[in-house]
């Protein structure tokens, strides 16, 4: 199993608590703020091929993944093909690029996004991603064995490339050989791929459309939706890096952020309203360096609130806290 | 005058309608007093990943099962009627309580079962009905009857953060006892039990099933 990248400039570990999901941040004027684009995302693809994937059929899946985004309803997301060019990904040129690329230094890399930020205001001037070609790909409708879904991993880097962060939200266990393979996963911004031949992840998760809903809310997003907040604790002392799922057992639906700074607060935002079973577990599913880069406490044991906490529609929940305990 | 007489006699002014054989349409009636409503399940759901099977619908992987419930309460209830025939009264009433809902955990691998705290809700109905007084008259101060109805449900969460609304229909029956006066006296005073089957339709629910409970009344009555 093969991670999928890391995103190349990383300006995430917010110090204050994000206004909902794990989203990617920069540091403007001593303050965390959302990367973002204003206006549509306007991309080249890369004029190369790879082994069974052609330039044709790479422009395709790329347009089907980004229609994917742009089809979340409370979201404001639009994309603009605007042809292929000879520019490969990581030429810092102005020009959002995507494209395959020959990266045998990556060997565990399926692809990455990498970013030209603006520290000013935290605008993305430039993204680029790459696929990486010491993989084999795979554009068939109902994928390929032994083929990765090209699909599936554009629609997570198009989640990179728009400024979502990653999502914890799954299950995956470590093997002998330090790889980690995943299990399950509750959002299409889970940092492990799924297995080859897989083509599931071509659809997004309730927690990537809460996320982009909170970086491009539509109007209906924000007077719809409400958020729920609170701080977890461990012996009185906030915990950084709590992974907190919100389940709203009447849709079915797993939304999840952490807490992201050392008081422990956290907020999950842009959800559906209506009651939810809080559930806090450490950072253990997946390498901790794919989300923070600072130290996070994961010496504790899963939790449950104390109470189920409503999300009201089109405001924000009572604070709780939830106490947990060290393993 | 002889002492008889004249108790006799305020009883006439204090209830002149005594002496009638029957209620006349358009009695008034109000009731108020205790609702007690059973507990009941509304839903079980399961918090599921996706697994990493081949396929566009791979199975699920469950990260843990929520158990919901309403337990039952104690509510206060008030019910005016109108007389519309000799055996026939309709209704209308509101119902006030504070159910509450709790949840159970099971299935977490980490965690273990757990019950939830839960919260309180804020529970209104309001109804209308039918009341069908039963031609069973052997005791001059009972009477029982049959009743159906139905009406509109408000539930609210958390400091009235969230609501949510349905439907409730319901029928059953009870019998009224008369402390003062009797049923055909046109002011009376007593006392009315009910039990009920009720039907409920939405509100908080996870499953959005018809979920179905029984209630319990004691009231007391003042008809004019």
């Amino acid at each position: 199993m093969k991670t999928r990248a890391l995103i190349m400039l990383l300006a995430l570990a917010a110090s204050s608590p994000a206004h909902a999901y794990l989203k990617l941040g920069a540091l403007v004027d001593g303050a965390v703020v959302d990367v973002t684009w204003r206006g549509p995302v306007r991309y080249f693809i890369s004029d190369r091929g790879t082994s069974g994937v052609s330039t044709t059929q790479l422009r395709d899946a790329v347009a089907r993944a980004a229609a994917t985004w742009s089809a979340v309803e409370s979201a404001n997301v639009e994309f603009a093909y605007l042809g292929l060019t000879s520019a490969v990904p990581d030429e810092i040129d102005g020009r959002a690029t995507i494209g395959f690329m020959d990266r045998p230094d990556l060997e565990q890399v399926l692809g990455a996004t990498s970013f030209l930020i603006d520290i000013t205001n935290g605008d993305i001037v430039e993204a680029d991603i790459f696929f990486n070609t010491q993989f084999q790909w795979s554009v068939s409708a109902t994928g390929t064995p032994g083929r990765v879904d090209l699909e599936s991993v554009a629609l997570h880097e198009l989640g990179h490339l728009l400024g979502l962060s990653h999502s914890a939200l799954g299950e995956a266990e470590l093997q002998a050989s330090g790889n980690r393979v995943v299990t399950a996963t509750g959002a299409v911004m889970f940092p492990i791929a799924t297995s080859s031949g897989t083509i599931a992840e071509r659809v997004l998760h309730a927690d990537d459309i809460a996320g982009i809903s909170d970086l491009y809310p539509a109007s209906s997003a924000i007077s719809d939706t409400g958020a729920i907040f609170g701080r977890v604790t461990k012996n009185g002392q906030g915990v950084l890096g709590a992974h907190v799922t919100a389940f709203d057992p009447e849709r079915g639906v797993l939304i999840s952020n952490f807490t992201l700074n050392p008081q422990g607060e956290f907020v999950i935002a842009r959800l559906p309203p209506g009651p939810y079973v809080l559930r806090v577990e450490p950072l253990d599913d997946a390498s901790p360096d794919s989300f923070f880069s600072v130290p996070i406490d994961a010496n504790f044991r899963v939790t449950y609130a104390p109470r189920m906490v409503v999300a009201p529609q089109g405001g924000s929940s009572r604070s709780i806290e939830i106490q947990v305990a060290p393993k | 005058m002889s002492r008889s007489l004249i108790v006799a006699a305020l009883l006439t002014i204090g209830f002149p309608d005594a002496a009638r054989a029957q209620v006349a349409a358009g009695q008034v009636t109000i009731n108020g007093g205790l609702s007690w409503a059973g507990g009941y399940g509304i839903g079980e759901s399961s918090a599921q990943l996706r697994t990493n099977a081949p396929g566009a619908t791979p199975p699920p992987f469950t990260l843990f099962d929520v158990d919901s419930q309403i337990g039952a309460t104690l509510g206060g209830e008030v019910r005016v009627g109108v007389a519309v025939a000799r055996r026939f009264t309709v209704e209308g009433g509101a119902v006030f309580a504070r159910p509450r809902l709790s949840f159970n955990i099971s299935g977490d691998p980490e965690a273990g079962t757990q019950e939830l705290e839960g919260e309180s809700l804020q529970h209104f109905l309001f109804d209308a009905a039918v009341l069908w007084q039963l031609p069973m008259e052997r005791h001059p101060r009972w009477r029982s009857f049959a009743v159906a109805g139905g009406g509109y449900l408000r539930q609210l969460h958390q400091d009235r953060t969230l609501v949510e609304s349905g439907q409730v229909y319901y029928f059953g029956g009870g019998a009224r006892y008369w402390l003062r006066g009797r049923p055909t006296s046109a002011r009376s005073i007593g006392v009315r039990g009910d039990v009920r089957l009720n039907l409920r339709l939405q509100g908080i629910d996870f499953d959005d099933d018809v979920r179905v409970y029984p209630t319990l009344s004691l009231l007391m009555f003042l008809a004019l």
